[in-house]
């Protein structure tokens, strides 16, 4: 009887107040696009210009300041030597010249360059530089194959994807086990594995080579991998936050049913945290795929680099081949990037907790 | 449920064994021939065209000799000193460690072996090499490897646009004491343009729109940069000893102030924020065209003079004001680490790289003048292919002039004194303080106090 | 009957105890494998001078006095902190407003959550060459682009005073990251919360206030946690920004405005080879951090909710 008045008040009024709920709601998104838009304009205009420098060539790198469209100046060839066309104006008549020679005062010899030998002495500020869009997609292919992509890249799945699921299967596990249980020393032992993130990784860089070094592990792939299945404490803390979110009830309806705390994670937890799982693994997968860090200390032949290690190649030390960098990666954005796309589907699933009575 | 997760995890750990052993190194087996590892990365050899040329020098080496292999180890540049370092502490150094600079030879100077014994047992003939370059690898404590290349310095200039300034170009004679600082700075002046084409010495020059610079020194150090002004200790900041600090002599305070009013009273040299950009976008400051003079060494010439827009040629770098011309130099060589393992074998490859037949196409790949005397004629032939147009005595003789103690040779505490002259020199290239006399006196200071911190400890 | 119960009681107690310990057992068994070996060995180089060719030298408190008078030691710790305080709450407010903007259900939801994700996707390297050319004061973008309102730009990466500025506002392009692990956070909302607050007229701010905020407390407390672990920690960006400009001064920034401590820590371990007094630096970040990172621990009571915490917590 209480229930029903209480229903019929809920319809009543949410039936009052629908179109005004309805603007609110339209207004909302209005806004919200809005600001996104506005946001993602100013996020868009770096990559942009990683995009447009990922095509330019060592000349237009020159250009100051950096065109976002890759323009070059035009050059024509004259007695052997390229050099940049201008459109120039001659007794009142425009016409396409070469500047071949500068001299004082801000002048310029031009030529025409079906007549070579008739120069005309130009004011040069007078006068438009040409230029055209020139875009270089050999770079593309050229990074890749001087980076070695194919062998870098099985390379770099190897580690990812088996590091992510020792990852997954150990941090769940570790997870679980601090936030679910009571035990003595437990809420120490989590900030000791906290702490291991504390202290600067620098320090501990050497003493851990030397240990791996002694393994015989140096130069494979085995210390990228092998401590990724027992845990860490990033993804531990973020798994431990999203189990604690997860009411107790759902474990006590499965202690009930006769579950073992082992079940309930597998049945209970682990199916109520997908987002938080899916967030775990396509962090592990970004991190593992640009990682450059560690790779570079135990990876000594380029067989067995990582992506993220070629990369560095073209960092060298009197040539910065800015341009051969971006466009490598902006190719080595596209994997994260489509994983991304394709986990959406879990995030877009809210999670409706039903069936609870109070 | 549980069982078959179990066997599925079971199967990933065992999978993942497998292939990382299957992408690992090779097992070590019993073969004859002795490993002579070859650290690539303290210097230039990391560009993805080098390592291949380095692979086919390899093979060469390895197809000719049984009893050694050689292989070269491509450490990205950025990381040379953490790979090294782990390498070191894991007992697994390499054999050779090269292309070295001065520089790095001095940052991990206590790691090298001296070379002088191997010398000295087979009577090693060092008469081929250049005297100069030979000495720049003598410290009191060791000799650190035989010399392989050299990079004199000299102006690189821009003809066109001493074309458009009505200039005659700098003089190419070496005897040209007209040729000093003072008529350096002039014609930077008139080379620097602002955007309405009227140059520094114009009344109504306008400073904050400078769209061409006259001269530019800026891919140095503050040793580099001061190592041409003729102190008594050259380019090094310290007495003989070890002992004294000696940054502001005279002479380097009269060079850092030439430096300082050359950015903030004349503008003829670009301060920090025309350094800025540059190295993000992999660009030189000579190859834009928008610098009249880039005083800078023979490594320069691989990189910067390709693709040109412009006419360039190069000059001698000017007299100082005490009427001496020192024209900074790098050297190049290949080091033994201590403690390596078969460092016979290492000295065998690094007579080899440094000998009469192949220290050619190793300079080739690495851009330097061989060390050796004899091959200079093919060497010069090289250069004419390479880079046409250009005036190569200056590149030779320059090399007479080179400062000894050099820019970059070993000082205690290297790295630390290094960090903290470049950071005054930073004060003077971002208008901070812009009075030499002052950077180079804290300058001093800091530099006496790690040199006494470091004599302190000493036994 | 009596006599069994307080039996009952321990072992259920033990037995629980036990399956956390089994449960913690992978991350317990790696840490001491992998972990806690090169932790010690670092203490223990922290009370030695080593120069990593030869032995390690015991001298017990030195390093640490030594610390103490160094200048660089507090201009460094400063720059940190300074950093901190800024970038840290700009980051974490700003990314959680974003994820609460995408988190609606709006046209194209799915694009504009990959056009926010996509810059903390391309590898460091790149990022910090684009920003260093972006921040090019005389021919780079930003600048020209503030002529055209008239605003005269400043050196950023070459001007000591601008430069944290611009590396705080390169961190912020970064955001993603936090970003979907918000989302993960606002997707675990429980929807009949939503719903029952509509009903009681509440509006969308309201809605946000005191259901929104609130139920993602665990993830806030998170990136709280880490975000100060992490920009304590800053390194990368600036040490690919800084390296090679030797008249910018280096690593370290014109006049050392970018000498964050992990950069002080890095030259000192592989470059000036005081790998002892490194580790002493690492050892007192440590301190540092965790004590932060404690307080904030401490002060979660008061601030975070959790659905599913245990009692007795």
């Amino acid at each position: 009887m209480a229930e029903t008045i209480k229903t019929s008040t809920r319809s009543q009024s949410t039936r009052r107040s629908f179109s005004g709920i309805r603007t609110q709601s339209l207004l909302l998104k209005g806004i919200t696009t809005l600001l996104l838009a506005a946001g993602a304009a100013v996020i868009m205009i770096p990559f942009l210009y990683l995009l447009s420098t990922s095509v330019k060539d060592r000349d237009q790198l020159r250009q100051s300041p950096p065109p976002l469209i890759p323009m070059a100046g035009t050059t024509v060839e004259i007695n052997g030597q390229n050099e940049p066309l201008y459109q120039v104006t001659v007794n009142g008549k425009q016409t396409k010249m070469a500047l071949i020679k500068n001299r004082p005062g801000g002048m310029g010899l031009f030529v025409d360059p079906e007549n070579p030998d008739q120069t005309n002495e130009l004011v040069i500020a007078d006068q438009t530089p040409l230029k055209h869009l020139e875009i270089h997609w050999e770079n593309y292919p050229q990074a890749l194959q001087k980076m070695n992509f194919n062998r870098l890249l099985l390379n770099t799945l190897l580690i990812t994807f088996i590091g992510m699921a020792g990852m997954l299967f150990s941090c769940s596990l570790v997870a679980y086990g601090f936030s679910r249980f009571r035990a003595p020393g437990l809420n120490v032992l989590f900030i000791l594995l906290l702490s291991t993130i504390m202290l600067p990784s620098q320090v501990r860089l050497l003493p851990t080579y030397v240990f791996f070094a002694k393994l015989g592990w140096v130069d494979t792939l085995l210390p990228l991998i092998v401590p990724q299945f027992f845990a860490n404490a990033y993804d531990v803390f973020l798994l431990r936050q999203f189990f604690m979110t997860i009411p107790l009830e759902l474990d006590d309806a499965a202690k009930i049913d006769g579950a073992s705390p082992l079940q309930t994670l597998l049945y209970v937890i682990i199916p109520q945290s997908r987002p938080a799982l899916v967030s775990v693994a396509i962090f592990h997968f970004l991190f593992a795929w640009n990682d450059f860090y560690e790779p570079l200390i135990y990876l000594h032949s380029p067989e067995h680099w990582t992506l993220a290690v070629g990369l560095q190649t073209f960092n060298a030390l009197y040539a910065v081949n800015t341009n051969y960098i971006m466009a490598a990666s902006v190719i080595l954005i596209l994997p994260p990037i489509l994983l991304y796309f394709l986990a959406q589907r879990i995030f877009t699933q809210g999670v409706v907790f039903t069936g609870i009575k109070g | 449920m549980k069982k078959n997760l179990f066997t599925i995890l079971t199967l990933i750990v065992l999978a993942s064994v497998l292939l990382s052993a299957c992408g690992g190194s090779a097992p070590a087996t019993a073969t004859e021939k002795k490993k002579v590892v070859i650290f690539v990365g303290m210097g230039t050899g990391t560009d993805p065209d080098q390592v291949d040329a380095q692979n086919q020098l390899a093979q060469k080496f390895n197809s000719t000799h049984d009893d050694i292999e050689i292989e070269f180890l491509i450490v990205p540049h950025e990381e040379y000193a953490t790979r090294y370092l782990a390498m070191l502490s894991g007992g697994n150094a390499p054999q050779l460690v090269g292309p070295n600079g001065i520089s790095t030879v001095a940052e991990f100077f206590d790691t090298w072996e001296d070379i002088t014994p191997y010398i000295e047992a087979e009577k090693y003939d060092l008469s081929d090499f250049y005297g100069p370059a030979v000495e720049l690898n003598q410290y009191p404590q060791k000799n650190t490897g035989l010399p392989l290349g050299l990079y004199p310095s000299y102006i690189y200039y821009n003809k066109d646009l001493f074309d458009a300034a009505g200039l005659d170009y700098p003089t190419h004679d070496f005897n040209d004491t007209s040729w000093n600082m003072d008529k350096l700075r002039d014609m930077a002046m008139q080379l620097t343009l602002d955007k309405n084409g009227k140059n520094a010495t114009d009344p109504d020059f306008d400073p904050t729109n400078i769209v061409q610079i006259g001269y530019d020194d800026s891919w140095d150090g503050m040793r580099g940069t001061l190592s041409t002004w003729g102190a008594e200790n050259v380019g090094r900041p310290t007495t003989a000893d070890y002992k004294t600090a000696v940054a502001n002599s005279p002479e380097w305070i009269q060079g850092l102030q030439w430096i300082s009013d050359g950015i903030w009273k004349d503008h003829f040299i670009g301060s920090a924020e025309v350094q800025a950009g540059r190295d993000s976008a992999g660009v030189d400051p000579f190859g834009p065209g928008t610098t009249g003079m880039f005083y800078s060494h023979t490594w320069f010439l691989a990189e910067g003079l390709h693709d040109l827009s412009f006419s360039a040629d190069i000059a001698p770098f000017p007299y100082n004001p005490k009427g001496e011309r020192v024209a900074r130099i790098d050297a190049d060589n290949f080091t033994i680490p201590k403690d390596a393992k078969n460092k016979q074998e290492a000295w065998e490859v690094m007579k080899w790289l440094t000998s009469p037949e192949i220290i050619v196409d190793v300079c080739r790949i690495y851009g330097c003048i061989p060390a050796r005397k004899s091959v200079q004629g093919k060497f010069l032939e090289q250069l004419k292919t390479d880079y046409p147009g250009i005036d190569y005595d200056v590149i030779f003789k320059s090399i007479d002039y080179l400062d000894n103690p050099n820019n970059e040779a070993w000082i205690p505490e290297w790295g630390k004194i290094e960090d903290t002259l470049n950071n005054s020199l930073s004060l003077v290239y971002t208008g901070t303080e812009t009075d030499a006399t002052k950077v180079l006196s804290d300058a001093n200071t800091e530099v006496q106090k790690i040199l006494d911190e470091y004599w302190a400890k000493q036994p | 009957m009596q006599s069994t119960r307080p039996h009952h009681r321990l072992s259920l107690a033990h037995r629980e105890a036990l399956w956390a310990y089994a449960f913690i057992s992978p991350w317990l068994i790696g840490f001491v494998i992998f972990t806690i070996g090169p932790m010690l060995a670092s203490l223990y180089f922290s009370f030695t001078d080593y120069d990593i060719v030869s032995s390690p030298e015991w001298i017990g408190l030195t390093n640490y006095i030594n610390l103490f008078h160094d200048e660089l030691f507090w201009h460094s710790l400063g720059i940190t902190l300074k950093f901190a305080l800024i970038a840290l709450p700009l980051n974490l407010i700003i990314s959680y407003l974003i994820a609460v903007l995408l988190n609606q259900n709006i046209a194209g939801r799915n694009i504009w959550r990959t056009v926010y994700f996509l810059p903390s996707v391309i590898a460091g390297v790149a990022v910090a060459l684009l920003w260093a050319r972006i921040f090019d004061p005389k021919y780079g973008v930003l600048n020209p682009f503030l002529e055209r309102f008239g605003i005269h730009g400043p050196g950023w990466f070459s001007d000591p005073h601008w430069a944290l500025s611009a590396l705080v506002i390169m961190s912020l392009w970064s955001v993603g990251g936090n970003i979907i692990l918000y989302l993960a956070g606002l997707q675990g909302v429980p929807t009949d919360l939503y719903d029952a607050a509509k009903v009681d007229g509440a509006t969308a701010w309201q809605r946000f206030r005191h259901v929104t905020i609130p139920m993602t407390t665990p993830v806030i407390f998170f990136n709280l946690v880490l975000g100060l672990i992490a920009t304590f920690q800053y390194f990368t960006e600036v040490y690919v920004i800084s390296v090679g400009n030797t008249v910018g001064g280096g690593l370290g920034g014109p006049a050392r405005s970018t000498l964050f401590y992990n950069i002080y820590l890095y030259q000192n371990a592989f470059k000036y080879f005081h790998m002892g007094y490194a580790s002493t630096m690492a050892w007192i970040l440590f301190v540092i951090v965790l004590v932060f990172t404690l307080l904030i621990f401490r002060s979660s009571n008061a601030w975070v909710y959790y659905e599913g915490q245990l009692r007795g917590r």
